[in-house]
C-alpha cells in the first residue's frame, strides 16, 4: 500500500500557482526526502498531506484515506517548519500531553531517548534553546508512535552536531517500518538520509529516485583528462557522455556513465589520454541543473 | 481531554502576571478598599458588597486573561498547528479552551471571599455561600466567550491592549469599582445593560438574602448565549483550512 498518493495536485494562491499537477506516490516504509530550493512548493505540499490546506484540484490520500482521516486516527506526526512551544511547561510535561492524545503511543522513556532529551526532561520550554526546541519537536512528532512520519526542514535552527544526532534519531524512528517524509534544501541532508529523493521546483516534480540516480540523471559527473592539443572530435559521442570542454588543454567530459566512458576512451579512440580524473559531482551540481532547466 | 485541560490550567498558574493581575490584585484591592470604606459585615455593609463586587472583578480578568492573549498567541506561533495535526478536533480545542478559562475563574473567586471571611469576619449561610460561589463561577461564561472572541480575531500585539481595555471597560461600566448609582444618568443606561453589572447584581442580590432576580440571570444567560454563538463564528473563521 502506498503511504502518500499524490493525483495531479495543484494549489494556487489568487494568481499564484504554488504546486503545480504534483504526482507523487510513496510506499510504505520508505523514507523519501523532498528537495528543492525555496518557494518550490514543499511545504505547501505537505500543509495539504496534513490537511492543513486544501489542494485547489487533484487528490491526496494518505495511508489509503484522506489527510483529515489519517490525522484524526493518530496515524500521522508532523514537524512543521516553525512552531513555539508552550513556555510555562517543562519538557515531560509537553511530551507527555501530545504522546496522550495518540490510541498507540510510544512509551515517554523511548521518545525522550529517540530525541536526545532525557537531559532536559524538567526544564521549561521558555528556557530551551533553538536546537533544544527544535529536538522537543520532533519529539512531539513521534509521541503518536504515527506509521506516517512528515517533517518540513527540520534542520533549519540546527547546529552541525545537533543536526547528525538529529539524522540518528530520525533513522531510528523509520527503522521500525514507518514511513519518512522530509522537507529540506540541504543537499547532503537528502544523500545522507533518504533512501529516495524527490526534487521539486515550481511546484513540480522535476526529478525522483536515488541520490545516486539523480546525479547520473543530470549528467552530473565529470571525467577529466589532459589533451594536450590532440583534436576533441568524437568525444562527444563516447556512451554518457553529455556534454564536452576543452580549456587550456585539459577536456572535461561530464557523463551519465563515467564506466562506459572510461572503458570507450581507451579502447575506441587513438587518444594518449593522461592524468585521467573522475568526480563524482555533488548532488548540489544535479540539483541546480534540474531545479534551473524546466 | 483532561490531559488538555491540566496543561492548560498549569501554563496558567505558572504564568506570573495571571497570579499578580488576577489572584492577587483583586485581593489587594479587596482588603485596601474595604479599609476606606470603612468595613460592615451585615449584608448591605462594605465588606460583603465589596467581596461581591472584587470577585466579580477577579473572575472577569481571570476569564479575559486566560483567553484572549494565550489564544490569539496559540494561533501566531503555531502550537495550535502542531495541536491541529494530532487526533485532537478543533471542537474538542475550543471546548477545554472555555472549560480551563471557566476553572481559571474559581481562585479567585475563593481567594477574594477568604480574604473578607478571614480579614474581616464576613460570614453568610451555607446557601448563601453556595449560592455566590456558583453563580459567579458560572455567570463568568460571557466573559470568556468574549475573551475566546477577540483571541480569534486579533493578532497577539493588538489582542492585549484589547483585553485590557475590555476587562477595565466591563469593570467600570459593571460598577465593579464604583458604585453605578454614582454615575450619569447616559453612563448608567449604558452600563444596565452590560453582562458585568448584571452579574455583580445576582451575587450582590444572594449575599442579601434576595435569590437571584429573573431580569439578572436572563440578561446574563442573553449574553452568554450571544457572545457563545460569536465566539465559534470567530473560532470557525481563524481555524478554517484554506
Amino acid at each position: 500500500m502506498n503511504a502518500i498518493a499524490f493525483t495531479d495536485v495543484s494549489k494556487s494562491y489568487g494568481n499564484v500557482l504554488a504546486v503545480d499537477g504534483l504526482d507523487l506516490a510513496v510506499e510504505a516504509g520508505r523514507t523519501v526526502a523532498l528537495l528543492g530550493p525555496n518557494g518550490a512548493g514543499k511545504s505547501t505540499s505537505i500543509n495539504m498531506l496534513l490537511g492543513l490546506l486544501r489542494p485547489t484540484h487533484g487528490r491526496i490520500e494518505v495511508l489509503g484515506t484522506s489527510p483529515d482521516e489519517a490525522v484524526a486516527r493518530g496515524e500521522v506526526g508532523a514537524m512543521m517548519q516553525s512552531g513555539e512551544l508552550i513556555p510555562e511547561l517543562t519538557v515531560r510535561e509537553l511530551v507527555d500531553f501530545v504522546r496522550r492524545l495518540y490510541p498507540r503511543p510510544l512509551g515517554l522513556d523511548e521518545i525522550l531517548q529517540m530525541a536526545d532529551l532525557t537531559g532536559l526532561v524538567k526544564r521549561r520550554a521558555g528556557k530551551l534553546s533553538g536546537g533544544q526546541a527544535q529536538r522537543v519537536r520532533f519529539a512531539l512528532s513521534i509521541a503518536g508512535a504515527p506509521k506516517l512520519l512528515v517533517l518540513d526542514e527540520p534542520t533549519a535552527a540546527m547546529d552541525v552536531e545537533s543536526r547528525l544526532r538529529f539524522w540518528a534519531g530520525m533513522r531510528a524512528y523509520a527503522a521500525g517500518g514507518r514511513t519518512v517524509l522530509f522537507a529540506t534544501h540541504y543537499l547532503e541532508e537528502a544523500d545522507e538520509n533518504s533512501d529516495r529523493v524527490v526534487v521539486v521546483a515550481r511546484g513540480r516534480v522535476v526529478a525522483d529516485g536515488t541520490a545516486a540516480q539523480i546525479k547520473a540523471g543530470a549528467g552530473g559527473q565529470t571525467v577529466r583528462f589532459t589533451l594536450d592539443g590532440q583534436a576533441a572530435a568524437g568525444l562527444d559521442a563516447l556512451p554518457g557522455v553529455t556534454a564536452v570542454e576543452v580549456e587550456e588543454g585539459t577536456a572535461t567530459l561530464r557523463t551519465a556513465d563515467p564506466d562506459a566512458t572510461v572503458a570507450a576512451l581507451y579502447r575506441g579512440t587513438s587518444l594518449r589520454v593522461r592524468d585521467l580524473r573522475i568526480t563524482g559531482a555533488a548532488l548540489e551540481d544535479a540539483f541546480l541543473a534540474l531545479t534551473q532547466e524546466s | 481531554m483532561p490531559g488538555y485541560i491540566k496543561i492548560e490550567a498549569l501554563r496558567m498558574l505558572r504564568n506570573k502576571r495571571y497570579v499578580i493581575f488576577v489572584v492577587a490584585f483583586p485581593v489587594a484591592f479587596y482588603l485596601l478598599s474595604v479599609n476606606l470604606y470603612g468595613g460592615g459585615t451585615d449584608a448591605a455593609g462594605a465588606s460583603v458588597v465589596l467581596m461581591v463586587s472584587m470577585s466579580a472583578y477577579g473572575a472577569l480578568a481571570a476569564s479575559m486573561m486566560s483567553t484572549v492573549v494565550p489564544w490569539a498567541q496559540e494561533r501566531q506561533s503555531g502550537w495550535l498547528r502542531q495541536l491541529q495535526v494530532t487526533p485532537l478536533t478543533n471542537r474538542t480545542i475550543i471546548v477545554t479552551k472555555l472549560v480551563t478559562s471557566l476553572l481559571l475563574v474559581l481562585p479567585s473567586i475563593l481567594l477574594v471571599c477568604a480574604a473578607a471571611v478571614l480579614a474581616q469576619g464576613v460570614w453568610l449561610t451555607p446557601a448563601r455561600w453556595a449560592g455566590l460561589i456558583l453563580v459567579m463561577w458560572a455567570g463568568a461564561v460571557p466573559f470568556a466567550a468574549l475573551g475566546l472572541t477577540v483571541g480569534s480575531l486579533l493578532p497577539p500585539d493588538a489582542a492585549q491592549p484589547v483585553a485590557m481595555i475590555g476587562t477595565f471597560g466591563l469593570a467600570i461600566l459593571g460598577g465593579l469599582w464604583y458604585p453605578v448609582d454614582l454615575m450619569p444618568s447616559a453612563l448608567k443606561a449604558v452600563a444596565h445593560v452590560m453582562p458585568s453589572f448584571h452579574y455583580t447584581d445576582m451575587g450582590q442580590s444572594i449575599v442579601a438574602g434576595h435569590g437571584v432576580p429573573p431580569s439578572d440571570a436572563l440578561t446574563v444567560g442573553a449574553w452568554a448565549v450571544a457572545l457563545g454563538v460569536v465566539a465559534v463564528a470567530a473560532h470557525r473563521r481563524a481555524t478554517v483550512r484554506g
